[in-house]
């Protein structure tokens, strides 16, 4: 197994930025198996790090575009922003997935005959859906501690509301 | 206010392997072999190449390293102003633990 064979588990913009210097650095022989792991654990870095796909889209911008421009633009319409095109797929699967268990979950309560669970979960579904999504995209490469207040109070206010309209 | 040092810190594991970077560079440019053999020789640490480039895009995004034009494959960092700052902030800390770290063997 050699370096260059392992770098292309990097994501496309990280080896357009780094691959060069990266075979360069690591040489192009056979690799021990402790290099192995490590490059085959800094490529899952490099796909889920958000500094890391900064430093590689800032150095896109810098190279003229290339195949990192088009992979990243959704960071680079707006720097704000730290989630790729790629993690808003993602949140937008884990989001659809999560509407499909708690209504999954509705009707299995209903059929047990634990109709008022079933109402707290079809309450639940959607928002809860976006607030266990956000993390991977809205929220990504936020403080933890901030996306657990974000979260914590989106879902608080959800079974506040729902408490509210149990009582009329 | 949050303290410069503590921003190394922020980097979770690649904190150490970040820190001997900026050390490393702190002696003048130079490219990833280079400091590889180089923080090899100072601290006895070989890092891995997943890892020292995962320590390094995280240093540039923070604009505390930067490259320089590459020469043939190999491209090299050096060190910036604010990547200095960082560095001697950092050093000082580690310094004041050390200072109460042997102050205390000796006490024991």
């Amino acid at each position: 197994m050699t370096a260059e064979r392992l770098v292309r588990l990097y994501p496309p913009a990280w080896r357009d930025r780094y691959a060069e210097e990266f075979v360069a650095a690591v040489g192009s022989g056979p690799l021990h198996v402790q290099q192995i792991v490590d490059i085959v654990s800094g490529a899952i870095d490099a796909w889920l790090s958000s500094d890391v796909r900064r430093a590689t889209v800032a150095a896109a911008g810098v190279r003229k575009g290339g195949r990192g421009m088009d992979s990243y633009s959704f960071v680079c319409s707006d720097s704000k922003l730290r989630y790729t095109q790629r993690d808003a797929w993602i949140g937008a699967g884990v989001l659809i997935l999560v509407v499909v268990v708690f209504s999954a979950l509705d009707i299995a309560a209903r059929r047990s005959g634990l109709p008022a669970t079933g109402d707290i979960l079809k309450t639940l579904a959607f928002p809860g859906a976006v607030a266990l999504s956000m993390p991977l995209w809205l929220l990504k490469g936020q403080p933890w501690k901030a996306q657990v207040v974000v979260i914590g109070v989106t879902l608080g206010l959800v079974f506040l509301a729902r408490y509210v309209a149990s009582l009329t | 206010m949050r303290k410069l040092h503590d921003s190394l810190a922020d980097l979770g594991r690649f904190s150490e392997p970040a820190l001997l970077i900026l050390i490393s560079l702190a002696d003048g440019p130079k490219h990833g072999y280079a400091m590889t053999r180089d923080i090899e020789v100072v601290s006895g640490q070989k890092l891995g190449p997943g890892t020292l480039y995962g320590a390094i895009a995280r240093l540039e995004a923070r604009k505390w390293i930067e490259p320089l034009p590459a020469d043939d494959r190999r491209r090299p960092y050096r060190l910036t102003g604010a990547g200095q700052r960082v560095l001697r902030a950092r050093l000082e800390g580690l310094r004041a633990v050390t200072r109460v770290g042997h102050s205390r063997l000796a006490e024991g």
